[in-house]
Order: structure tokens, then C-alpha cells, then sequence
């Protein structure tokens, strides 16, 4: 039994509560639509201005995520053209590797500044993928 | 200055007032007619002067009232955030409150003056002082108008409103005063007096004097809102 | 096209019991601007000079190239103006507002002040004394909107509204701006609105103009930072600390020049950096002025 939902027009959701600066959330949301494969590569994607419209998020914002992005190498913009996906075939895989590294650093960054040594962030680091291991079985 | 933004604004004045304005018109005629209908009875015709001129008073103010009201209810900021400058903001508001009153003004005149003249039992001889008294009122008005436009305040409006009122009183008994004008009242024909033409020559210098003070004080002011 | 939309330059007003000092500001065209203060701070004042309804006493105002107030009704045919202290006329109808302001704008757009009173849930045959306060604040947004104004300047615009309302009235403001030549300046002392939508901000307090940057400029340099001290050890000089707070051992850190060096310079010697934590566009403004009132420099 389905629930009629509305049909959002936004592809991109932000979220209220989520803490992180906004720019780190369209960032990831469009990440994961390349990943995906929802945004193709070479694909145009919506201009900085239309984006921030629709998001009701300023221009300033989504200009930033953008050029984030765009040194990421995940699109490219055109002055007076607009932005695209960057053509790359390996970019799905490339993501993730990059998703991970980043998480990696963030853990990195924390155990340190809680005062851990490097072995002792590799043991914790096993010790969660072993407890997840044992939930996934 | 920006003519048509002007007839704008004072076109939405006279809307914003249509009741009002269209109540004292019929009210006034109805008066008049009433007055001409008793073939020169003096107490009918006093009786109906007084309530034309309280007519004529009580609505003027209202209507002068209206830049007032738009700082009452604040809807200054709204007239101001159209593309109109103060000065025009301000003739807009003299001249279309004027314009109001002057249409009853005239009409009001010209139906006393018929009266007089066609109806019988009134003596010709009242004209001078109908016309030199009915300025009077005009003048009152204009003076409301001038304090209504400069202090934005009620209190202060309504006051001279009022003060005006009573002395039109004592202006009318001291110029009956004057022997060219009292003494000729009750006679047949127009005695038309150098007295009447000084006192009306005053009293329209007085007039024009009023309005361009106000003109001066507004174009002086540094904070609309 | 005007590179400026609204400069104010040393602008000076004094009243009896309050002096708007020396105010500087630029507004590019194309951007949104979000001035943030207290009530009483001067908000409403600078608008109302902005708009030529207040004569400043000292320094220039240049609004869409027009010098006010001298050129205001010049300027303000491309303006719409929203003040908290505005009404419209009770009697009337809402309809008779929009055929006045058609007869008074050349840009009026009737599609688009149609496409509004359905977006905003209006009734142009209803009576504006008949309205409840969010829908007046909604149909003052409306004849200000149609009339496709080069800048829109709000003064507290989503004050006391609804969140449906507030929500209606932020996507529009923002629909305006999808036309990279209009400008928006607004004011608001509601921070998350202000965080949400303005490319610049601008604190004002007391009269004068407290900090001025793009948003992003702001959210990035300003952190708190929890820290954790070894005994007898002495809080290490950091850079553009604005706030000591917590306590000898636990102090909490407000600094307005954040760095990852900053970091670093902490474990160095020995002080623990427990977390690096972003600030709210109110935390900092609260910070920012109240660390201006108490006379620190930032």
C-alpha cells in the first residue's frame, strides 16, 4: 500500500539539522548523483544561480561547492556556459576511493586530537571493521 | 513635479473618501433646498446655515485629517515607498483636500447665492456678507489643511479645527459690525462696499500666504517617516 | 549595468537619543545582503535613508546610480520597499492595490502578480482589514514583487510570520535574485534566515556597522574551539580571540581568525584540543557584538 507522496521538483535535499556547513552538504548530495550515475558524465547540471534558487540557499553557497567540486575534478564550468559533469570514466570508482580517503583523515584527525597514538587509531580502525563483519553475518 | 503621480495620489484621496465626500454634498443640498423652501423665515434660515457651515466644517476636517490618518495608520510608509518625491507627496495632499472642499465650497455658495436671489423673502442685500463669510470658511479650511500637513498630529488638527469653528462665531458678528456691511444686509439690492472688497482682499492674501507657508515648512522637513 | 546597487558612504544621522555613525556600505548588484542587528540598532534608519524617507545629516547615498534623497522618486520607481511599520489601506481590496500599482509602474508583470496570489494563498477580492497579519505581510510582498523592481529592499520581512509563510516569502526573495541584475538587501534580527540566504552579511549595533563579509567568509574563520589545559599551564597567545568562557582548566575559545594552524599551535604545547566547533550565524553575531560592547578589539 503506497502513501501518495509529493513530488519534490528539488534532486537535492538539505537538511535543517545536518550541522555541517551547507556547502559540504550539496557537495556530498551531488557526489553521490555522479556516484550514482544519476548525473552522467559530460551531462549539464543546473547553474549555480538556478541551483541556489531552487535550494533557496545563496548564491555564494552553491558558487563555493561548486568550485569545491570542480577542483575535485567532479565537473567542469564554463564561464557563460554553465557546469557539466566532468567526462571521466573512472569517476564512479574514483568517488568512493575519495569518499574514503576523506573519512580516513577525518578519524585520522579526531583519534589524534583525542590523544591517541597511530597504532592505537589502526587497532581501533580493525576492531570496528571486524565488530561490522560480525553484524553484517 | 511629477503631474500625473499627483492626480494619482489625490484620485486616491477622493476614492478613500467617497462616502464622505458624497454624504456631505447630499446632506448640504438637502439643507439648502430646505432653507429655500421657507420662504425667508429667519430662524429656518439661520438654523440652516448653521448646519451647512457644521457640514462643511466637520467635513473639511475630516477630509484635511486624511495626512493625519496616513500617519495614524501608517500607511505613510507605503505613499512614500511610490516613486514620488515630498513635494509632490504634499501638493497632492493640499491640493487635493482643497479641491474636495472647494467643490462642496462652490456648490454650497452658488445654491446660498440662488437661494437668495430667486427664492423669496430673502433680502439681496445679504450677499456681501455670505460671500465675505463663506471665504472665511475657506480660509479656516485652508488653515486646518496648512496644520494638518505640517504636524501629522490629531491633536493639534482637531484643535484649530475646532478653534476655527468658534470663531467663525466672533468674525461674523465683528464684521457685521462694519456699518457698510451690517447696515446693508436687510436691504433689497447688492450694496457691494470698498469694506467688503478690503475684507475679502485679506482674507485671499491670507489664503495664499497659509499655503505657501506650508509648502516652505514641508520642503524644510528632513525626516518623512 | 551599475556595478553597485546601494553605497552608502560616511553616512551620519543624529536623533535625540540615538547616532547612526559613519556608515560605509557597498552592495554589488546581483547579490543579497543581509543586515543584522538588535532592535534599535539602526536597521530601520539606514533603509529609510537608503530609500530618501530620511535625509542623513552627513555622507552620500547612491541607490541604482541615483543620488538620495534628491533623486528618490527616480530611484524608487525601480524599488520595492517592505517596512515592518507599513500598511496598506484597510478599506479596499487588495485587487484595487494591484490596479494602482499597475497604473503607477511601467514594469508591473500581471502574470506574474497572478502566479503570486496562488503562491501565497491570496485572495484579491478579500478586503486587507480582513487579512491576518502574515497575509498582509504576503500582499505588501506581492505589490512590491510585481512590479519587477531592480532591488527590493525588506525591512524585517519575515517577522512574525507562519513557517509555511516564511518559507513562501524566503523562495521568492530567492526567485528574484535568479535574475543576476536584481539586488536584495534585507534586515532581520532572524539569523537563520540570514545564514540561509544572503551572500553578504553585515552586523550593525548601536549605529555603527560592526563587521561586514560574504557569508561563507564568515562561517569559516570564526570557531569555538573546547580546550583542555594541563594544570598550571597558561592559555597560549591565539590569533583574533574574541571570548574566554568555561572555566581555568576547561577553557571554551571564540575566535574570529580560525586556521588549522591553529590547531597544531595548541597540541604543541601540550593544550588538548577537545573540538573544533562551527559557529551559528547567531552565535557569532552574539559574539561579535557583545565583544564590541565590552570595548574589545577584534
Amino acid at each position: 500500500m503506497y502513501t501518495q507522496y509529493k513530488q519534490m521538483n528539488s534532486l537535492i535535499v538539505l537538511s535543517q539539522s545536518d550541522s555541517r556547513p551547507m556547502y559540504l552538504q550539496i557537495m556530498e548530495q551531488v557526489r553521490q548523483k555522479v556516484a550514482v550515475g544519476e548525473w552522467k558524465p559530460g551531462e549539464g547540471i543546473p547553474s549555480i544561480r538556478a541551483l541556489a534558487v531552487e535550494l533557496q540557499v545563496s548564491v555564494i553557497t552553491v558558487k563555493r561547492a561548486y568550485l569545491e567540486l570542480e577542483r575535485e575534478g567532479i565537473i567542469v564550468t564554463q564561464h557563460g556556459k554553465g557546469s557539466t559533469v566532468a567526462r571521466d570514466p573512472d569517476l564512479g570508482p574514483r568517488l568512493y576511493e575519495q569518499e574514503f580517503q576523506e573519512h580516513l583523515r577525518q578519524a585520522a584527525r579526531i583519534g589524534m586530537l583525542l590523544g591517541f597514538s597511530e597504532d592505537e587509531i589502526a587497532e581501533r580502525l580493525r576492531a570496528t571493521a571486524m565488530q561490522l563483519e560480525t553484524e553484517a553475518s | 513635479m511629477n503631474i500625473a503621480m499627483v492626480k494619482r495620489l489625490i484620485w486616491k484621496d477622493w476614492y478613500l473618501n467617497r462616502a464622505a465626500i458624497l454624504f456631505s454634498l447630499i446632506g448640504g443640498m438637502v439643507t439648502l433646498a430646505l432653507v429655500a423652501s421657507s420662504h425667508g423665515s429667519n430662524i429656518v434660515m439661520i438654523l440652516g446655515l448653521i448646519v451647512i457651515v457644521t457640514i462643511l466644517i466637520g467635513m473639511g476636517s475630516m477630509v484635511m485629517a486624511s495626512a493625519v490618518t496616513e500617519r495614524k495608520q501608517q500607511t505613510l510608509p507605503f505613499v512614500m515607498s511610490l516613486p514620488i518625491s515630498y513635494v509632490e507627496y504634499t501638493t497632492a495632499k493640499i491640493v487635493g483636500s482643497l479641491l474636495i472642499f472647494l467643490v462642496l465650497w462652490t456648490v454650497m455658495l452658488v445654491d446660498i447665492l440662488a437661494t437668495i436671489l430667486l427664492a423669496p423673502g430673502f433680502p439681496h442685500g445679504l450677499i456681501p456678507f455670505v460671500v465675505i463669510m463663506s471665504v472665511e470658511i475657506l480660509m479656516s479650511t485652508c488653515l486646518v489643511t496648512a496644520v494638518a500637513v505640517t504636524t501629522e498630529s490629531q491633536g493639534w488638527t482637531v484643535g484649530v479645527a475646532q478653534v476655527g469653528a468658534l470663531s467663525l462665531n466672533w468674525i461674523g458678528w465683528w464684521i457685521v459690525r462694519f456699518p457698510d456691511i451690517g447696515g446693508a444686509m436687510r436691504s433689497a439690492t447688492v450694496r457691494w462696499s470698498g469694506t467688503a472688497t478690503a475684507l475679502l482682499s485679506t482674507e485671499l492674501a491670507a489664503i495664499a500666504l497659509l499655503l505657501a507657508i506650508t509648502f516652505f515648512i514641508q520642503a524644510r522637513k528632513k525626516d518623512f517617516i | 549595468m551599475i556595478d553597485f546597487a546601494v553605497e552608502f558612504s560616511g553616512v551620519t544621522k543624529r536623533y535625540k537619543h540615538f547616532t547612526l555613525d559613519c556608515i560605509d556600505l557597498k552592495l554589488p548588484t546581483g547579490c543579497i545582503l543581509g543586515l543584522v542587528g538588535a532592535n534599535g540598532a539602526g536597521k530601520s534608519t539606514t533603509l529609510r535613508i537608503l530609500m530618501g524617507l530620511v535625509h542623513q545629516d552627513a555622507g552620500t547615498v547612491e541607490v541604482l546610480g541615483h543620488t538620495m534623497p534628491d533623486q528618490q522618486a527616480l530611484a524608487k520607481l525601480e524599488i520595492g520597499f517592505l517596512s515592518e511599520d507599513m500598511r496598506l489601506y484597510g478599506a479596499p481590496t487588495l485587487e484595487w492595490h494591484m490596479n494602482f500599482m499597475r497604473s503607477i509602474y511601467p514594469h508591473w508583470d500581471g502574470a506574474y502578480a497572478n502566479s503570486l496570489l496562488g503562491r501565497f494563498d491570496l485572495k484579491a477580492k478579500q478586503r486587507i482589514k480582513g487579512m491576518s497579519h502574515g497575509q498582509r505581510v504576503k500582499a505588501a510582498l506581492l505589490l512590491a514583487l510585481a512590479r519587477r523592481p531592480q532591488l527590493l529592499v525588506l525591512d524585517e520581512p519575515t517577522t512574525g510570520l507562519d513557517p509555511i509563510a516564511r518559507r513562501e516569502v524566503l523562495g521568492e526573495l530567492m526567485a528574484v535574485l535568479a535574475d543576476e541584475e536584481r539586488t536584495v538587501l534585507f534586515s532581520s534580527h532572524n539569523t537563520l534566515d540570514v545564514e540561509q540566504i544572503s551572500d553578504q552579511i553585515t552586523f550593525i549595533d548601536r549605529g555603527r556597522i560592526v563587521e561586514s563579509a560574504d557569508k561563507e567568509a564568515f562561517l569559516d574563520r570564526w570557531r569555538r574551539l573546547r580546550l583542555v589545559l594541563p594544570p598550571n599551564t597558561r592559555l597560549p597567545g591565539l590569533p583574533g580571540v574574541v571570548a574566554i568562557g568555561g572555566s581555568s582548566r576547561l577553557p571554551v575559545v571564540t575566535t574570529n581568525r580560525f586556521e588549522p594552524a591553529v590547531v597544531s599551535a595548541c597540541t604543541e604545547r601540550g593544550v588538548a584540543v577537545q573540538s573544533v566547533d562551527v559557529m551559528t550565524l547567531e552565535e557569532i553575531f552574539i559574539a561579535s557584538v557583545e565583544s564590541r560592547r565590552e570595548g574589545g578589539a577584534l
